[in-house]
């Protein structure tokens, strides 16, 4: 087994173990750090696999949403701490055939399809951003673009959501 | 090398179906995004994992990474908007009491 491998494997179960983690405790705020810990912890597995620029901004990405998220939970949350261990499920039979039918569909098509001839050598992570850049700047300018202008538009509407309504014939009203 | 690229996609299977119990299971509206987050982490993990092990000339592949990752920052700033005004109106994201926005 190489180092690849081991490696590969410790960060792939650390990221199922805290994703399970999230839905087991009781704990708001310590569901919100078990997937920052998920999170981050596929962020290694992209620098494991040499991904570099990706294993970073996954990281440095998650880890700013995720302590946000656990603000919200926080702010949100009848019981945020899980003290009262409120049981915050439902359909939890169905939903657990779902997860297992689904992993196990899946798995099965890891096992049985036929993947071809897998790349040795993959670029210099230097060679890797470069590309990138000039990839992000020639063809798939306008799809990078569209996501930017996505997210701003996403932003905007979730800010307007967000507000607390108008108060009608008062002098706020418009 | 070929079981690298099977124990990533299998981490990527996992890691749906982790998320898809979450998404289903869970009442309130915040820790069904985390459901949803770990199904779109799902999709990140098998789309490096083909980037790496088959294509690994092909940077257009990692571009579908950044759009994946814009979409999980939309998902969650939506999903907290709609949070909010629900909080504000209602004073509860439990989705249990959300039954009035069935079709």
């Amino acid at each position: 087994m190489t180092i690849q491998v081991f490696f590969l494997a410790f960060f792939g179960g650390a990221a199922v173990w805290f994703g399970v983690v999230v839905f087991r405790t009781h704990s708001m705020v310590r569901s919100a750090l078990a997937l920052l810990f998920s999170q981050t912890a596929i962020g290694g597995m992209f620098l494991v696999m040499q991904a570099e620029f990706l294993g970073v901004l996954q990281i440095m990405m998650m880890a700013t949403e995720m302590s946000v998220m656990a603000i919200f939970m926080v702010m949100f949350m009848m019981d945020p701490g899980g003290m009262g261990a409120m049981d915050m499920t439902h359909q939890k039979r169905l939903s657990l055939w779902a997860g297992a039918v689904g992993f196990a569909v899946a798995l099965a098509a890891v096992v049985l399809g036929q993947w071809g001839p897998v790349a040795l050598e993959v670029p210099s992570a230097e060679a890797q951003i470069e590309m990138l850049g000039i990839e992000l700047m020639e063809r798939s300018m306008f799809i990078f673009q569209s996501a930017g202008l996505t997210i701003l538009t996403a932003m905007v509407a979730a800010t307007m959501v967000a507000l607390a309504p108008l108060k009608h014939g008062g002098k706020d009203d418009l | 090398m070929i079981y690298e690229l099977q124990i990533a996609l299998a981490i990527g299977a996992a890691l749906f179906g982790v998320g898809l119990y979450g998404a289903l299971s869970q009442t309130n509206l915040v820790m069904i995004i985390m459901g949803v987050e770990l199904i779109l982490a799902a999709a990140l993990v098998n789309l490096v994992a083909f980037w790496r092990y088959l294509h690994p000339e092909v940077i257009p592949a990692q571009m579908f990474v950044l759009i994946i990752m814009a979409v999980m920052a939309v998902e969650m700033a939506v999903g907290f908007g709609i949070a909010i005004a629900r909080f504000r109106s209602r004073g509860s994201v439990e989705m249990e009491e959300a039954r009035e926005l069935k079709g």
